[in-house]
C-alpha cells in the first residue's frame, strides 16, 4: 500500500460525490460551452481588429476560456476541505492510517481532473465551431498538461483559505475578487494591445497571461521554447508557494 | 495527563488504566473533559503533559501504531452523506489500508451486524439518526480494532436506537473480546454497560470503581425530599441531620437528599422529626443509591442531562 493507493481512494470519493451532485457537475461542465459560444458570438466582429489573429476571435478566445474554466473550478477543493473540517469527516480520516499528504493530493488531483475535463469539452466545442488546432494531438495534450499544472497552482490558494477559515463563503468571495482582475487584465480574453498602459504592465506580470499565451500558441501556432519555459517557471513558483502555504495550514490541523 | 485547550485547563492531572477486554466507562456531565480525553487518547489532540500508553504503544512515540489498533466512534456522526452506506464503509476500509475480497467480506459482515444490509445502496444522507450512528459504528470496526473508543455513542438517539447500540456493544465486548472505552453523561448507560467506571467532573477524576462499588460507597439508601421554599428547606436540613441513622444530608435539584443505611427503618423517625417542627415535605421518595447519588456526594451537584429536551423523534429504522 502506498500513498498512491490513498490518493486514489480519495479521488474516487470526490468523483463519486461530483456524480451524485449533477447540478454542480453539470454547471461546471456546461460553463465552458457557455463562455465560448457567448463571447465568440457577441464579439465576432472584434476579430477584425486583432492583429495577427488566424482563426478570428474564436481561435483567440479558446485558450482564454480554457484558463477561465480552470480558475472557476479551482475553489472547489477549498470548499470541499472546509466542509470536511466542519462536518468532522476530516477528523475521521485523520483517525485512520491514511497517509496525511494523500488527503491534500486526493483533492488536488480531483481539481486537476475537473479542469482537464472542462478543457476537453471546450476543445471539442471549439473544434466543432471551426477552430483548427495547428499543433494537433500532441499540442492538445500539452494544453491539458498546462491546464492541470495551472489548476494545481491555483487550487492551493483555496485549500489554504479553506483550511484556515473553514468558511465556504470566504472562498466564494475571494474567488470573485481574485479572478476578475486576473482573467480580464490578462491576455486571456482580449489582446493586451487594447489595454491602457497600467493594465498592460499588470498583464505582463500576470501568470494567467503566460498560461493563456502558451495555450494560444499551441492552438494557432508559433510556440517558442522561451514562452513555454517562462510560463512553466512562473506557474511552478506559484505552485510551490501555494502548496507550501497549504501544507503549513494543514499541519496545524493534523497535529 | 494534563490538557490545556484554548488557554484553559480542560483536563487536570487525571490518571487511570483500562485492562484488556474490559468495558470501561467515563461518566460525567457536559464539559467535564470526556471528549478531550478521548481526543488525546486517539491521537487527535495533543496533551500538554503526562504519559499515555494505548494498546501497549506510547502516544508520543508511535501514534501510527495506536491508530492501527483502535477504532473510534466520535460524538458527532461523521459520514459522507453523498456516498452510500456501502461506499462509506469501503472508503473507510481503504483508508485503513484494506483492499480486495477481504475488504468486501468485512463490509458485508459489518452491514449484517448493524442491520443495514437493506439500505446499503442508499446514500447515507437519507439515513435516520440511529442508522447513521450504526453505520458510523461499523466504519469504526472495519479494521478489526482491539480497542474501541466511543464518545457519547447514544447522545441524541431515541430509546430504541440506544438499546440497539447497547446490544451491539455488549456483543462486541463479550463475543469478540474488544476492549471498550465509552464516555457517557447517561447514568443508566454507565450503570448497565460498564464493568468499571471513572467519574469525571471539571477535568478531574472524582471516583473510580465498578458501578456497584461506587453505589455501595454511598452507604445505604437515599431519601429524597422536596419542600415548599428555601427557608423551610434549610430548617429541614438542620433537623434531618439530627435524626438518628441519617448518615449525610445534601442539597439536590431544589430538594434535599438524606442518606441512611436502611431508609425503611428510619423513615418514621424522619417524618416525626419534621412534623414536630411543623414541616411537611411536598414530596418524598426513597431510592436505592444511583450513580447520580455518587456524583452528588462528590460534587454537591446532580449530573444534569438534557434528557428531556433531547430529540426523541429519530426513527430507528425507516
Amino acid at each position: 500500500m502506498t500513498i498512491l493507493y490513498d490518493t486514489q481512494s480519495l479521488v474516487g470519493r470526490y468523483l463519486t460525490k461530483l456524480i451524485r451532485n449533477p447540478t454542480l457537475l453539470g454547471t461546471n461542465l456546461v460553463t465552458p460551452v457557455i463562455f465560448l459560444v457567448l463571447f465568440s458570438q457577441l464579439l465576432t466582429k472584434f476579430g477584425e481588429f486583432i492583429p495577427n489573429a488566424p482563426g478570428g476571435y474564436l481561435a483567440y478566445l479558446t485558450p482564454g476560456v480554457i484558463m477561465l474554466n480552470a480558475m472557476i473550478s479551482a475553489p472547489l477543493g477549498g470548499v470541499s476541505l472546509a466542509n470536511d473540517l466542519n462536518s468532522g469527516f476530516l477528523s475521521k480520516m485523520l483517525l485512520t492510517q491514511v497517509r496525511r499528504p494523500a488527503i491534500l493530493l486526493g483533492r488536488l488531483v480531483t481539481d486537476m481532473l475537473m479542469a482537464v475535463a472542462e478543457s476537453i469539452i471546450t476543445i471539442v466545442v471549439a473544434v466543432a465551431m471551426g477552430v483548427q488546432f495547428s499543433s494537433g494531438l500532441p499540442g492538445v495534450l500539452l494544453i491539458l498538461v498546462t491546464v492541470a499544472f495551472f489548476e494545481f497552482a491555483l487550487s492551493g490558494i483555496f485549500l489554504t483559505v479553506g483550511i484556515r477559515t473553514r468558511k465556504t463563503e470566504t472562498i466564494s468571495a475571494l474567488s470573485g475578487v481574485l479572478f476578475f482582475p486576473l482573467i480580464f487584465i490578462s491576455s486571456a480574453m482580449f489582446p493586451i494591445s487594447f489595454f491602457p498602459s497600467w493594465a498592460q504592465t499588470f498583464s505582463n506580470y500576470n501568470p494567467v497571461s503566460y498560461a493563456s499565451d502558451v495555450t494560444r500558441d499551441l492552438v494557432v501556432g508559433g510556440l517558442t521554447f522561451n514562452s513555454l519555459a517562462s510560463a512553466y517557471v512562473l506557474i511552478g513558483v506559484i505552485a510551490v508557494l501555494t502548496f507550501a502555504a497549504t501544507l503549513v495550514q494543514f499541519r496545524k490541523v493534523v497535529s | 495527563m494534563v490538557v490545556y485547550r484554548d488557554g484553559t485547563r480542560a483536563v487536570e492531572g487525571i490518571s487511570f488504566s483500562v485492562n484488556e477486554g474490559e468495558f470501561f466507562g467515563f461518566l460525567g456531565p457536559n464539559g467535564a473533559g470526556k471528549s478531550t480525553t478521548i481526543k488525546v487518547l486517539t491521537t487527535l489532540l495533543r496533551k500538554t503533559s503526562g504519559r499515555v500508553s494505548v494498546s501497549g504503544f506510547d502516544l508520543d512515540k508511535s501514534p501510527g501504531e495506536i491508530r492501527k489498533a483502535v477504532g473510534v466512534l466520535s460524538q458527532e456522526t461523521s459520514l459522507d452523506v453523498d456516498l452510500t452506506g456501502w461506499e462509506n464503509l469501503r472508503l473507510h476500509g481503504r483508508l485503513q489500508q484494506m483492499s480486495g475480497q477481504a475488504l468486501d467480506d468485512r463490509i458485508a459482515e459489518l452491514l449484517k451486524l448493524v442491520q443495514l444490509e437493506d439500505v446499503a445502496k442508499k446514500p447515507a444522507g437519507r439515513y435516520s439518526g440511529g442508522m447513521r450512528k450504526r453505520l458510523d459504528l461499523a466504519s469504526a470496526l472495519i479494521h478489526r480494532p482491539k480497542l474501541l473508543f466511543l464518545d457519547e455513542p447514544t447522545t441524541g438517539l431515541d430509546t430504541q436506537s440506544r438499546v440497539a447500540i447497547w446490544e451491539y456493544l455488549e456483543g462486541l465486548n463479550k463475543n469478540e473480546g474488544i476492549t471498550i472505552f465509552l464516555t457517557t453523561q447517561y447514568l443508566e448507560e454507565a450503570d448497565k454497560l460498564c464493568r468499571k467506571l471513572s467519574v469525571i467532573d471539571h477535568g478531574k477524576l472524582i471516583a473510580n470503581g465498578t458501578p456497584s462499588e461506587l453505589k455501595e460507597s454511598i452507604g445505604g439508601d437515599a431519601i429524597n425530599l422536596i419542600f415548599k421554599d428555601a427557608a423551610v428547606k434549610s430548617k429541614a436540613k438542620d433537623i434531618l441531620r439530627t435524626v438518628p441513622g441519617v448518615t449525610d444530608v445534601m442539597d439536590s435539584d431544589g430538594g434535599v437528599t438524606a442518606y441512611a443505611r436502611s431508609a425503611g427503618q428510619i423513615i418514621a423517625g424522619v417524618i416525626t422529626a419534621l412534623d414536630r417542627a411543623g414541616i411537611q415535605p411536598s414530596f418524598l421518595s426513597i431510592s436505592s443509591p444511583t450513580l447520580d447519588d455518587v456524583f452528588l456526594r462528590k460534587t454537591g451537584r446532580r449530573i444534569r442531562v438534557d434528557e428531556l429536551t433531547r430529540k426523541e423523534t429519530e426513527p430507528f429504522l425507516t
